[in-house]
């Protein structure tokens, strides 16, 4: 069954179908959550209430596609809020969550673990810009439609994250290499 | 290296899965949600036309109370204080009487004794 076909299921009221749509989309809500608070409790929290609202609102969903934008959107706006409400997250807490990505394709996941706690140093906007890009592939102009942001702003948001990055892992590669080399 | 920091990047930041039983929990919350009644809506209570008037009727009842009782106050003052004036005008009437009537003995008195004392 398609996604549209059990969307149309759910609204008319049909709960498994409503459980099919949340199976479809949990990792991306919850990730994108995690990635943006910094904490799996706040994160699983924050994904449970945008599914609750989800189901209260699935009149007003017209497709699939619509669907996942709604949850981008939503998830990513409660989570700027959230940021903006409380103080900066512990970021250690993200440290046990490096383990849960596997790491079949060879690649470094000690990099990976120092991005990831980069993307967490980003402000709010930044950062939902970032997960956007690289979690959920959006390009600029669904990003902008998503943050209601203009889409200039999601390129220089985009364009600066990645120059902080990257001179953070090169400074740390530099400072690695002086230690090793004493 | 930007090319090489984008890829590790979707490498760093794929999808990862919530705690198991994330959807029973939902769907559980959804369950109670769908059987509890409904809640009563303050929206939607005010946005009642029937309701909206009843409210604006008990608004101009209170108001026309609060004037009317307002009105009967001052006018109590008002006979309070003429009253009043009343009473002090006529105690003044009565003070001037007995101020007039003490003259008249007074003076009645020192005519009689400048009589009997003719060479004084």
């Amino acid at each position: 069954m398609s996604l549209d076909e059990q969307l149309a299921k759910a609204r008319a009221g049909d709960l498994a179908a409503f459980g099919d749509l949340v199976r479809a989309h949990k990792r991306s809500v919850y990730s994108l959550a995690l990635r943006m608070l910094g904490r799996r409790d706040l994160a699983e929290d924050m994904a449970q209430e945008v599914f609750m609202q989800l189901h209260g609102k699935l009149q007003s969903i017209e497709s699939s596609a619509h669907l996942a934008f709604w949850l981008r959107k939503v998830t990513a706006h409660r989570a700027i809020d959230q940021l903006r409400r409380r103080p900066p997250v512990e970021m250690t807490s993200l440290n046990d969550e490096a383990q849960l990505v596997s790491t079949v394709d060879g690649s470094d996941p000690l990099l990976q673990r120092q991005l990831r706690q980069l993307v967490l140093n980003l402000s709010p906007p930044a950062r939902a810009v970032v997960m956007l890009r690289y979690q959920e592939d959006l390009d600029p102009l669904e990003i902008a439609k998503t943050l209601d942001m203009p889409v200039n702003t999601v390129k220089s948001h985009l364009k600066r994250s990645l120059e902080t990055m990257r001179q953070e892992i090169l400074g740390q590669v530099e400072t690695r290499r002086e230690g090793h080399s004493t | 290296m930007k090319d090489d920091l984008e890829t590790e990047l979707r490498q760093a930041l794929r999808p990862v899965a919530p705690s198991e039983g994330f959807e029973e929990r939902l769907l559980a919350r959804v369950t109670a949600e769908r059987s509890s009644p409904p809640k009563p809506s303050r929206l939607k209570w005010r946005r009642s036309p029937a309701t909206r008037w009843l409210s604006a009727g008990l608004a101009a009842s209170i108001l026309a109370a609060v004037g009317i009782q307002h009105h009967l106050h001052a006018q109590r003052e008002r006979e309070i204080g003429l009253e009043a004036r009343r009473q002090v005008i006529e105690a003044l009437r009565v003070t001037e009487e007995k101020l007039e009537l003490a003259y008249r003995v007074v003076k009645d008195q020192s005519s009689s004794v400048s009589d009997e004392k003719p060479g004084v």
